[in-house]
């Protein structure tokens, strides 16, 4: 069995590698937006994202993305996608771009700025769940 | 004439093509056409990390001659090598080759 296989199986946590986050990204970036989605943000080289997500009993209960196609922008937003999951939406807008680029490391520094464009879209989506939960708790109201 | 050269296979490529052929011509001004960029796939990206010794005769020609070298992000994020590059290499994908190559735009590119 090879190592990889066995980590697998063995339920230890997924490797947060670039390359390995680019994988998981690529198929994350295919999945259809979840119901809480942020606006697009972009960046002067043209690069741009959006990320959307469902919040459930006040935590981030779901992220996804439409990132372009740039594998290190793509390893920034799984990288998001998979630390974030599960945090209050309070402490999910804590995350600095300076903390993401930190947690990966191998990226050239002339890369790093993706992670700006990154956390950027993340927090547009993070300032949308308010009016979504408070539209939500009048539509049950009534 | 200007060329740019892409380095796709991985047999002989960087340890023949390139290092005997290509750059001591290039080393001894015979080569032929103006280099005006390289670009590498997949393995052949090891030849520029930084302290290769082949990759060192190349990042200083090009240096010297004002050649890109760039090489494949995915292919050097899969190596766990895009950080070790040698100074002023960049990583990038087809938009940043383009990007980079518009103002020096070669007349034919060479795959190997």
């Amino acid at each position: 069995m090879s190592p990889g296989a066995q980590s697998c199986c063995s339920g230890t946590p997924p490797r947060r590698s670039v390359s390995e986050l680019v994988e998981r990204g690529l198929r994350r970036n295919r999945a259809a937006p979840l119901p809480i989605e942020g606006a697009r943000c972009a960046d002067a080289e043209g690069l741009s994202v959006s990320f959307s997500l469902d919040v459930r009993t006040g935590l981030v209960a779901g992220i996804g993305f439409d990132a372009s196609a740039c594998a290190t922008l793509l390893a920034y937003c799984e990288l998001v996608a998979e630390t974030m999951l599960g945090a209050p939406p309070a402490a999910a807008r804590q995350l600095a771009p300076a903390d993401l680029a930190a947690r990966l490391p191998g990226v050239p520094r002339l890369k790093q700025s993706r992670a700006f464009l990154a956390v950027a879209a993340f927090r547009a989506a993070l300032a949308e769940i308010a009016p979504v939960t408070n539209t939500l708790s009048e539509e049950a109201q009534q | 004439m200007k060329v740019a050269y892409i380095f796709a296979t991985q047999r002989h490529t960087v340890s023949y093509v390139l290092a005997k052929m290509i750059l001591p011509q290039l080393e001894q001004d015979r080569h032929g056409a103006s280099v005006v960029g390289m670009f590498f796939f997949e393995d052949n990206n090891y030849v520029l990390v930084d302290g290769n010794p082949i990759g060192a005769r190349l990042h200083k020609v090009a240096k010297d001659k004002g050649i890109l070298l760039m090489g494949c992000d995915q292919c050097c994020y899969e190596r766990e090598i895009a950080d070790k590059l040698f100074a002023g290499v960049p990583i990038g994908c087809f938009p940043d080759l383009y990007k980079a190559l518009a103002g020096n735009m070669p007349d034919q590119v060479i795959t190997l």
